[in-house]
C-alpha cells in the first residue's frame, strides 16, 4: 500500500482522485464528500469519536440531503447501546435512511458512491477496536458496500415447481414479449427423470394430480454472477437499482465467454440476423405507448432480442421494471403474466412482502390462494339475500362449499392480514387473490356470519372448542396451516440451483430438486409440445417455438453436405 | 552431408526479389490460396452471422458456443512458445547448439500469435468492437476477466518478441548491409536507425534480459498461465476446472512448440541446402526434447484420467468417462504415444533416426494437439456440472469454414516465412560466426544421411 503520497486513503492518492471523479459525477457536494471520507479515516484510526465525527457534519449533511438521522453527541450514548448486534456501518447508514421507506442502497447514493466507498473501509474496522491498523483494500470496500446494499430492490423470483403444468406459455409468452428468434428460449421449462426423486409432497399441489419433475429455468439473476465477472467489455453487467442482470447490446464483442462461464445454460447468442427487425419492434411498442422495448432508463439497450453477433438472455423485463410499460407492469414479467398456475413469483427479493417471498414463506397458503376461487361479493350478496345468518344456512344458500370456506378462513387465519387496498391488480399477483378472499370474507361478515367467532371456526375445523369455563382463544393458527396443507401439499424442498458455486441465484425453487443424476427426457415440456407452439411477431409473421436450437441454425452452417 | 563451411552468402541466399524461385511461387501461390479461402469463408461469416459455423449454445441451443476457432487458437499460442524455448535455451543457458534455428524459431513465436491473435478476431460476433468495447473498459474489465488477462499477456508476450528479434537484428543487417538488396533500403535503414558498434553490447544485455523477461513470461503466465485460466477457473466445467490444466497446457504448447520449429528448420534447410548450418545434430536434440515434452504431456493426462476415475463426483466421471471413449481424445494421444515410442527407440538405436521421420513426428504432434485441444473445448461444454439438458445434447462438427480456418491460418504463417525470408536473414549471423568459429566444434557427429530428403513437399 502506498502511504508516501498525501493521500489520506490507504489505497493512495490514485484511488482517491477516481473517488473524486465519481463524487464528481453525482449531483451532490464533491468536498463534503470527500472531507467526511478523510475523517471516516480518522475515526478508524480513533483519532476522532463517532460522536465528534456526526456533530461535525450534522449541519452540513443536512444541508446537502436534507436529512440526517445520525445521532449527535445526545443520542450518541443511546446508539452505543443499542448497537451491539448490528455493525457500525450498516448502524451508521441506516440513520440516513430518512423516513424509513428510502432503502440503503439509495442512502449510500445519496451520500455518494465515492465517500461511501472510502468511508465505508474505514467504519468497517472500527469495530475491530482502534488496536488494528485499517487496512481496506479496494476488494475489502466493494465487498463491504455490497453487504450493506442489500437493502435495495433485487428483482428475482419463486417458482413453485410442483404447480407447473408444463403448459410451456411462460416460453411463449417470453418469445413473444422479446421477439425471440426460434429456439431461442430466454425461459426454458423441461421435464426429466432423476433416480433420485421423491416426488413427495407434489400430488397434492395440482388438481391434475402429481407433476412430472420438471425445472422452470429463466435467467437466475445472480447477486454474484460468473457471466459478468468474465466479461470482458462489462456489456454484461447488473443494474444498480435492482440488481437485474443485463447486457448492453452496444457493448457486447460477442466473444461468448458470458455463455461458457454461465454454470446454467440460459444464455443464447444471437447468430444470425434475427427474424424481427429492431425498428419494428420499437415501432410496435411505442405505438402502444410502452416506450421502445428496448432502452432502459439509463438509456441502455437491454431488453428485446438482441442484434446479430452479441449475447442474450433472459432479462426479467428490464423496461416493464421502469414502468415504461405502464405502471400497472412494474414488478410482472412477461413469463409470470402468461403463466395460469402461478407457478411463477415474481417480485423483490429483499421485500418480505413481495409476491415471491410471501410466496416462499408459506407455499400452502400462496398455491391455496391460487387454487380456490372464492365467489365475488355481488354474487354472494345476491346469493344470500334473505338467508339466515348461520354457517349452514349461508352454505347452502351460495356456491361456497364448506371445503372452500375452510380454505379462505384458512389463509386468513396464517396471514398478517389480507390485502385490502385499491390499486390496480391483476391475476398473477398475489394480492389480486388475497383481495378475493377478503372480499368474500366481508361479504360474509356484511351478511352477517361471524367467521371469527367460535361456533364458525369449530365448525369449519378451525378452532378446538372450548370449556364453559375456558375463554374462547381465537383460531389455531397451527389447524389452519394444516388444512391448506393437507389440501395443496407443501413441497419437498425449497432450494436454489448450483448453490454450491456460490453464484446467489436470485431465483427460488419450491419442489423437487434435480439431482446429479437427473436427465432431461424427451419429449420435454410437457402438455404442450415446444414444437407445438408459435406466436405472432409484430410483423405479422409467424415464429415457430424450436426446442432444439441447433435445428434452427444448422440451416446456415456451412457443411457442404458433407457432415449432414 | 557436408562439412563445408558456412558463410554469410549462405545465410543471404533466401533475401532479394531475385531469388525468387519456382518452388518458391509455388509455394507462394498455395499458402495464398489456403488463405484466401479462408478469407472469403470468414467474410461469408461476417456477412450472415456466425450460424456459419456449427456452433450453437449450450444447453437448449443443443451445442457448443466455443469450438474449432478457439482450439486452434490455444494451438497457435502453443506453438509460438517455441521461439521462446529456443531463444531461451541459447541465450540464457547457453545452448549454442541451437542457435542456427533461434531466430527462425522467433519469427515463428511471431507468426503463431498472429495467427491466433486473428483466431480471436474470426471467433467474435463483433469484431469491429473490439478496440472500443475492450480497451474502453480495460481499466475495469483486467481486474476480473480472464479473457482480458490473455488479450494482455499475448499483447506483451508480441511486443517482447518483436523488441527482441528488431534488436538481434540490428547487429546482422549493419554488417551485411552491403549485400541486402537495395530494394528495400527504406526498411533497412528504419531498422538500423542510430546504430553504432557500441550498442553492441548494451543490445546483448537487452537482449538477455528481454530473453529472461519473456522466458518467465511465457511458462508462467502464457501457456501455462492465462490460457489454461480461461478454463481451469470455472468450477461448473470437470473436464476444465483445476490446477493441472497449467502445467498439461504447457506441455502440449511446449510439443507443438518444438514440432513447429523441426518443420520449419526443415523446409529451410531443404529449400537452401542449409545442411551445414541446420545440422541433422540439431534434429536430433529438438527430437529428443519434442520427446520428453510428449512424456510430460502424456504423464498429465494420465494424472487427469486416474483422478476423474477412481473415486470423481458424478460430472467429473462423466468428462472422463467421455475421453476414454471418444475418438477425438483416443487418436490424439495414441499418436502421441506412437511419436513418444519412436523417439524412445531413436535413443537405443540411433540409426532408426532419419530427417523424414522426425518430420513424420512433428506432423503426428500437430495433428494430435490441435484436435486434442479442439476436443477438450467441445468436451468441457459438452460435460458441465449442471448436466440435465439431455434432449438437447451438444452436438458439434466443424463447419468447412472454421475446417478452412485451420488451412487458412497455416497458409497465413507461411506467407510470413516466405516474405520474410526474402527481407532479411533468418539464421543470426552469430550463428555461422559460432560456426566457423573456434567454438569447439570438432565432434561433429555428422552421419553420413541414410537418404537425401526426397519428400517432396514440406509445409510450415
Amino acid at each position: 500500500m502506498s502511504t508516501d503520497d498525501e493521500s489520506f486513503h490507504p489505497l493512495g492518492s490514485e484511488w482517491e482522485d477516481e473517488l473524486e471523479t465519481m463524487l464528481d459525477d453525482t449531483e451532490y457536494d464533491t468536498e463534503l464528500g470527500m472531507q467526511m471520507a478523510q475523517d471516516a479515516f480518522r475515526v478508524s484510526k480513533g483519532e476522532l469519536s463517532e460522536a465528534e465525527f456526526h456533530e461535525k457534519y450534522h449541519d452540513d449533511v443536512m444541508e446537502e440531503f436534507g436529512e440526517d438521522e445520525r445521532p449527535t453527541k445526545e443520542a450518541y450514548q443511546k446508539m452505543q447501546a443499542e448497537a451491539s448486534e448490528e455493525g457500525t456501518v450498516s448502524r451508521m447508514l441506516s440513520k440516513f435512511e430518512g423516513d424509513g421507506e428510502e432503502s440503503r442502497r439509495d442512502a449510500m447514493k445519496k451520500m455518494g458512491a465515492g465517500a461511501a466507498a472510502v468511508g465505508l473501509g474505514a467504519w468497517g474496522t472500527v469495530d475491530d477496536g482502534p488496536e488494528e491498523p485499517p487496512q481496506p483494500s479496494a476488494g475489502d470496500t466493494a465487498a463491504q458496500a455490497d453487504e450493506d446494499e442489500d437493502d435495495g430492490v433485487q428483482w428475482g423470483m419463486a417458482i413453485d415447481l410442483d404447480r407447473c403444468d408444463g403448459c410451456l406459455t411462460c416460453v411463449s409468452g417470453c418469445a413473444s414479449e422479446n421477439q425471440l428468434d426460434s429456439g431461442v428460449n430466454w425461459m426454458y421449462v423441461l421435464q426429466y427423470d432423476d433416480p433420485s426423486a421423491t416426488g413427495e409432497g407434489s400430488e397434492l399441489a395440482r388438481p391434475a394430480g402429481a407433476a412430472a419433475n420438471r425445472l422452470v429455468r429463466p435467467c437466475q439473476h445472480c447477486t454474484d454472477a460468473p457471466c459478468e465477472k468474465v466479461c470482458p467489455t462489462t456489456a454484461r453487467h447488473t443494474r444498480d437499482k435492482d440488481g437485474l442482470v443485463l447486457t448492453d447490446y452496444d457493448v457486447c464483442i460477442g466473444c461468448r465467454y458470458c455463455q461458457v462461464a454461465c454454470p446454467y445454460g440460459v444464455n443464447y447468442f444471437q447468430w444470425d440476423e434475427p427474424d424481427v427487425p429492431a425498428d419494428a419492434i420499437k415501432e410496435h411498442y411505442e405505438e402502444e405507448g410502452m416506450g421502445d422495448h428496448m432502452t432502459d432508463d439509463r438509456g441502455r439497450w437491454v431488453d428485446s432480442r438482441a442484434p446479430r453477433g452479441v449475447m442474450s438472455k433472459c432479462t426479467m423485463c428490464p423496461t416493464r421494471q421502469d414502468g415504461q410499460m405502464g405502471e400497472g407492469q412494474v414488478g410482472t414479467t412477461a413469463c409470470e403474466e402468461a403463466c395460469p398456475t402461478g407457478a411463477i413469483q415474481f417480485g423483490d427479493m429483499n421485500d418480505p412482502e413481495s409476491d415471491p417471498q410471501k410466496y416462499e414463506d408459506n407455499p400452502a397458503r400462496g398455491r391455496t390462494l391460487w387454487r380456490v376461487n372464492p365467489p365475488s361479493a355481488d354474487e354472494l350478496e345476491e346469493d344470500l339475500d334473505g338467508v339466515d345468518d348461520d354457517l349452514e344456512s349461508v352454505l347452502e344458500a351460495t356456491d361456497l362449499e364448506e371445503d372452500e370456506l375452510t380454505l379462505i378462513k384458512a389463509v386468513d387465519i396464517v396471514s398478517d392480514g389480507l390485502y385490502d387496498g385499491d390499486e390496480e391488480l391483476h391475476s398473477h399477483d398475489l394480492d389480486y387473490h388475497e383481495r378475493n378472499f377478503r372480499e368474500a370474507l366481508d361479504a360474509l361478515a356484511d351478511h352477517g356470519l361471524d367467521h371469527d367467532s367460535e361456533e364458525v371456526l369449530v365448525g369449519l375445523g378451525l378452532a378446538d372448542e372450548t370449556d364453559e369455563d375456558e375463554e374462547f382463544d381465537g383460531p389455531d393458527e397451527r389447524d389452519a396451516q394444516m388444512e391448506l396443507e393437507a389440501f395443496t401439499g407443501s413441497p419437498d424442498s425449497n432450494f436454489r440451483l448450483l448453490e454450491e458455486y456460490d453464484t446467489n441465484p436470485n431465483v427460488i425453487y419450491m419442489g423437487q430438486q434435480p439431482g446429479p443424476n437427473a436427465e432431461q427426457t424427451e419429449p420435454t415440456g410437457t402438455g404442450a409440445r415446444y414444437e407445438q407452439l408459435s406466436y405472432d411477431t409484430v410483423t405479422d409473421g409467424e415464429i415457430q417455438i424450436v426446442d432444439n436450437r441447433k435445428d434452427v441454425l444448422d440451416e446456415d452452417t456451412v457443411g457442404g453436405g458433407l457432415f449432414s | 552431408m557436408s562439412t563445408k563451411t558456412p558463410n554469410e552468402q549462405d545465410i543471404l541466399r533466401p533475401i532479394g526479389i531475385d531469388k525468387i524461385s519456382k518452388p518458391y511461387l509455388a509455394l507462394f501461390g498455395v499458402a495464398s490460396l489456403a488463405f484466401g479461402i479462408f478469407l472469403i469463408g470468414w467474410f461469408y461469416q461476417l456477412w450472415v452471422g456466425m450460424s456459419v459455423t456449427g456452433l450453437s449454445d449450450w444447453g437448449t441451443g443443443g451445442g457448443v458456443t466455443w469450438g474449432l476457432y478457439i482450439g486452434a487458437f490455444i494451438w497457435w499460442v502453443g506453438i509460438a512458445h517455441g521461439g521462446i524455448i529456443l531463444s531461451a535455451a541459447v541465450r540464457l543457458l547457453g545452448m549454442d547448439r541451437y542457435m542456427p534455428v533461434a531466430r527462425l524459431a522467433e519469427m515463428l513465436t511471431l507468426a503463431g500469435l498472429s495467427a491466433a491473435g486473428f483466431y480471436i478476431i474470426v471467433h467474435m460476433g463483433r469484431p469491429d468492437r473490439m478496440v472500443t468495447s475492450v480497451i474502453g473498459h480495460y481499466h475495469i474489465t483486467v481486474n476480473n476477466s480472464p479473457l482480458v488477462w490473455d488479450v494482455t499477456v499475448i499483447t506483451a508476450y508480441f511486443v517482447l518478441t518483436a523488441t527482441y528479434l528488431g534488436l538481434t537484428l540490428r547487429y546482422d543487417v549493419t554488417r551485411m548491409r552491403d549485400q541486402l538488396p537495395d530494394l528495400f533500403e527504406p526498411i533497412y535503414k528504419i531498422m538500423t536507425i542510430g546504430y553504432s558498434e557500441k550498442e553492441d553490447k548494451v543490445i546483448e544485455r537487452m537482449v538477455w534480459w528481454v530473453a529472461l523477461a519473456i522466458i518467465i513470461m511465457a511458462p508462467l503466465l502464457l501457456h501455462g498461465g492465462v490460457i489454461p485460466w480461461l478454463f481451469a477457473l470455472l468450477p461448473t466445467y470437470p473436464g476444465w476446472f483445476g490446477a493441472i490444466q497449467g502445467p498439461q497446457f504447457l506441455t502440449i504448447a511446449l510439443t507443438s512448440a518444438i514440432s513447429g520449429v523441426i518443420l520449419v528448420s526443415y523446409a529451410f534447410r531443404r529449400a537452401y541446402d542449409w545442411d551445414h548450418i541446420i545440422t541433422d545434430d540439431i534434429f536430433r536434440g529438438l527430437l529428443l526434447w519434442l520427446g520428453f515434452f510428449c512424456l510430460l504431456f502424456l504423464w498429465l493426462q494420465l494424472q487427469q484420467l486416474t483422478a476423474g476415475s477412481f473415486s470423481a463426483t458424478i460430472d467429473h466421471q462423466a468428462a472422463t468417462a467421455s475421453k476414454l471413449s471418444h475418438p477425438a481424445y483416443i487418436v490424439p494421444m495414441l499418436m502421441v504415444v506412437g511419436v513418444l515410442a519412436y523417439i524412445f527407440a531413436t535413443t537405443l538405436r540411433p540409426s532408426l533416426f532419419n530427417k523424414k521421420r522426425a518430420i513424420g513426428a512433428a506432423v503426428l504432434v500437430l495433428i494430435a494437439t490441435l484436435v486434442e485441444k479442439t476436443y477438450f473445448v467441445v468436451a468441457g461444454l459438452w460435460y458441465p456440472a449442471f448436466d440435465i439438458y439431455s434432449a438437447t445434447p451438444g452436438e458439434y462438427f466443424p463447419s468447412l469454414i472454421e475446417l478452412s480456418s485451420v488451412l487458412g491460418t497455416i497458409g497465413m504463417v507461411t506467407l510470413f516465412f516466405l516474405v520474410i525470408s526474402k527481407l532479411v536473414p533468418v539464421v543470426e549471423l552469430h550463428a555461422i560466426e559460432h560456426l566457423r568459429g573456434d567454438h569447439g566444434h570438432g565432434e561433429h557427429e555428422h552421419e553420413e544421411p541414410a537418404e537425401s530428403a526426397t519428400d517432396s513437399e514440406v509445409k510450415a
